[in-house]
């Protein structure tokens, strides 16, 4: 234990600037832009019309990854992202900025500081690109916006399981972007509310050629901050993955995310209220799922469908369900990827129900060094 | 109960005596070489099935568990385990020893541009030694001295396992060369460079790929390319990993008659292929009957 602890002190020591090493070495250098050409016919429901809009030519969002060692004990990753439509007025921001420390902490600890996803879910720590399809699910977007992804420091440990991996991971988070999700801004000037996540997973592999993955997590921090009301997010996450070859696989991956909260007034600031306008605050538990199915076959191709179902964090008749069915070549493994989706999104909110159908063709690129994807 | 004491007192100790020396290899070719130098000595487990393409693999968490609790990781090295890396970092195990056994190997196909123009090609050279059996003698080299280096009082048992089974193997060599000596010079088409150092070893001429550039798929204009190299005559064979699709040989078998050769590249790859020298057996038997 003496011996990790001067470890870590040594490590923190050359983080800080104490020694004075020089490199020539330049950090992994990659960069991935994605354009879509999308329609819907959605735009005139208002004027009692269905008409598919012109296909429109979009930039959707570029990503700059760059990531190297620190040293022999941790890396950093930087995620930059312009995102669209515009891409010439667009600035680009960082996405994630964080260091894990890997090696030389006490109990095998690995440490992430920084800006980044946080490990909630299966889907939150993948970066779009990565996706099968080209549309977030819609629990996601509802529930954290465009991903979970906040200042914080996480800490994560294997668990002593035997022969199955398990880790379990708990994050602090500066708490803020939640209000990104959930419409309300901290005006207040108090101190933040912190925000704290944590995740169990397990893998296991089920014959040869199959493994399963399973997660549980959490997510809770200050909702609201006038009146300090906490929420809670629990979510369940699964990937199973059958590849008999290089050429074939069968991916299932779904999740189902469960809000709790109490909450004073709606995401529009309309205040809850009893039969006699007195202020009610109103507990919900409302939810969001999603099950996609994909088939890659002849190793360039893969087809799949995906089932979304989702409320809001404020409302249980705000909600909506999506069917789409997707497809994707890629000719030449990760560096060039062209994908459609077709997506029929039903929404119902107070008593009102729309349908849009949606037509999507994604082309991306990958210039620069690209690592293996995770399972 | 005093005996009975006695014995789980022995299971017990038993259990928990030092262990042997905890080896993962990428390829299961290197957890043969390992087991024939370790012996009881060592406990071998390897990541990539023999019929599996070694360039990718995907990054699993069962396989960081593997490295977790293991003493020394041996990987073929020059790039072809891309995928490493995430795993070492993944296993957390600090005290793991990680042994690239391409060191003292003479490289083939070292490239003097490296850029994505040229399809997926390694920095390093091409990293498919392991199927030249003369390499076999640097690789068993570099595991006795990483075993010792672990486990030194059982270097001298590492030393003599290793010289009996380079034994064996030298002798296999020799009937190797004497079986394939009538066809050195020979023809053959391949689908990737998986067997340049088999081709440089038994003097194979090597004409062209299925895959245009290392890691491309074929084009139809490539493969209408190979169909008019077959045409213009002498090329007896194409060569063929068990992991890849074959409509591209099938279709160049169709137009010309062609042999297409189905080889192991790994321990494991065919049924027969229970280990490295069975494995060149097979390969050896399968290439010297097309060529006749």
């Amino acid at each position: 234990m003496l011996r990790r602890a001067c470890h870590l002190l040594a490590l923190l020591a050359f983080a800080s600037g104490a020694g004075s090493a020089q490199t020539t070495i330049n950090p992994d250098i990659s960069v991935i832009p994605r354009f879509l050409i999308v329609t819907n016919d959605g735009e005139h429901l208002a004027e009692g019309k269905r008409t598919f809009s012109q296909p429109d030519f979009q930039f959707e969002e570029l990503e700059m990854v760059i990531a190297a060692y620190l040293n022999p004990f941790a890396r950093a990753d930087v995620v930059l992202t312009l995102p669209g439509p515009d891409i010439e007025a667009g600035a680009l921001g960082i996405e994630e900025l964080y260091a894990s420390v890997l090696r030389g902490l006490p109990l095998n600890l690995n440490i992430r500081l920084g800006k980044y996803r946080v490990d909630f879910g299966k889907l939150n720590m993948m970066h779009p690109h990565q996706w099968p399809f080209i549309t977030q699910p819609l629990s996601q977007e509802r529930f954290f916006g465009e991903s979970l992804n906040d200042l914080g420091i996480s800490v994560s440990a294997l668990l002593p399981t035997g022969d199955v991996y398990s880790k379990l991971t708990l994050d602090v988070l500066r708490g803020t972007p939640i209000g990104e999700a959930t419409g309300i801004e901290d005006t207040t000037g108090a101190k933040p509310t912190y925000a704290t996540a944590g995740r169990l997973m397990g893998f296991f592999p089920v014959g040869e050629y199959a493994d399963l993955e399973t997660g549980i997590s959490f997510y809770t921090g200050i909702h609201d901050p006038y009146y300090r009301e906490r929420f809670w997010y629990w979510n369940f996450d699964f990937k199973y993955k059958y590849k008999p070859d290089m050429y074939t696989s069968l991916t299932l991956q779904g999740e189902f995310l469960l809000n709790r909260r109490t909450a004073l007034q709606d995401r529009a600031f309309q205040p809850f209220v009893d039969e006699n306008g007195n202020p009610a605050p109103r507990r919900i538990t409302s939810s969001g799922a999603y099950l996609y199915a994909d088939y890659q076959f002849m190793k360039t191709y893969s087809i799949g469908a995906r089932f979304d179902w989702s409320q809001s964090p404020y409302s249980t008749d705000d909600h909506a369900r999506a069917l789409s069915l997707f497809l994707g070549y890629y000719p030449v493994e990760e560096t060039l990827g062209v994908r459609l989706q077709y997506q029929n999104t039903r929404t119902e909110h107070a008593g009102s129900a729309q349908s849009v159908n949606l037509i999507a063709l994604q082309v991306m690129f990958s210039l620069g060094p690209h690592k293996a994807h995770p399972f | 109960m005093k005996r009975m004491v006695v014995f789980v007192l022995l299971a017990f100790l038993a259990d928990i005596s030092p262990a042997a020396v905890r080896v993962v290899t990428t390829l299961s070719d290197l957890a043969d070489f390992t087991r024939k130098v370790g012996g009881e000595k060592v406990s071998v487990e390897f990541i990539v099935r023999g019929n599996q393409n070694p360039h990718y693999v995907d990054v699993k968490p069962s396989y960081m568990l593997k490295l977790k609790s293991a003493d020394v990781f041996f990987m073929i090295g020059m790039e072809l385990e891309l995928w490493a890396q995430q795993l070492i970092d993944g296993s957390r195990n600090d005290r793991l020893r990680v042994v690239d056994l391409s060191k003292s190997i003479n490289k083939l196909e070292v490239p003097t541009r490296v850029d994505a123009s040229q399809g997926d090609v390694h920095r390093y050279g091409n990293p498919h030694y392991w199927l030249d059996p003369r390499n076999v003698r640097i690789i068993v080299q570099e595991i006795v001295a990483a075993l010792a280096t672990v486990s030194p009082a059982d270097e001298p048992t590492f030393r003599a396992n290793a010289e009996r089974y380079l034994q064996t193997l030298d002798a296999k060599i020799a009937q190797w060369e004497v079986e394939m000596k009538p066809y050195r010079g020979s023809k053959i088409i391949t689908f990737h460079r998986s067997w340049s150092y088999f081709a440089a070893w038994l003097g194979l001429d090597v004409v062209d790929y299925v895959e245009p550039k290392p890691g491309i798929p074929p084009s139809p204009s490539h493969t209408a390319e190979l169909i008019r190299k077959v045409r213009e005559g002498g090329i007896k064979a194409i060569v063929v990993e068990r992991f890849y699709d074959t409509s591209a040989p099938e279709q160049i078998a169709r137009a010309t008659d062609v042999k297409i050769l189905r080889l192991a590249t790994s321990v494991g790859g065919v049924d027969a292929a229970t280990d490295y020298i069975a494995l060149m057996d097979y390969n050896i038997a399968m290439l010297s009957a097309a060529l006749k």
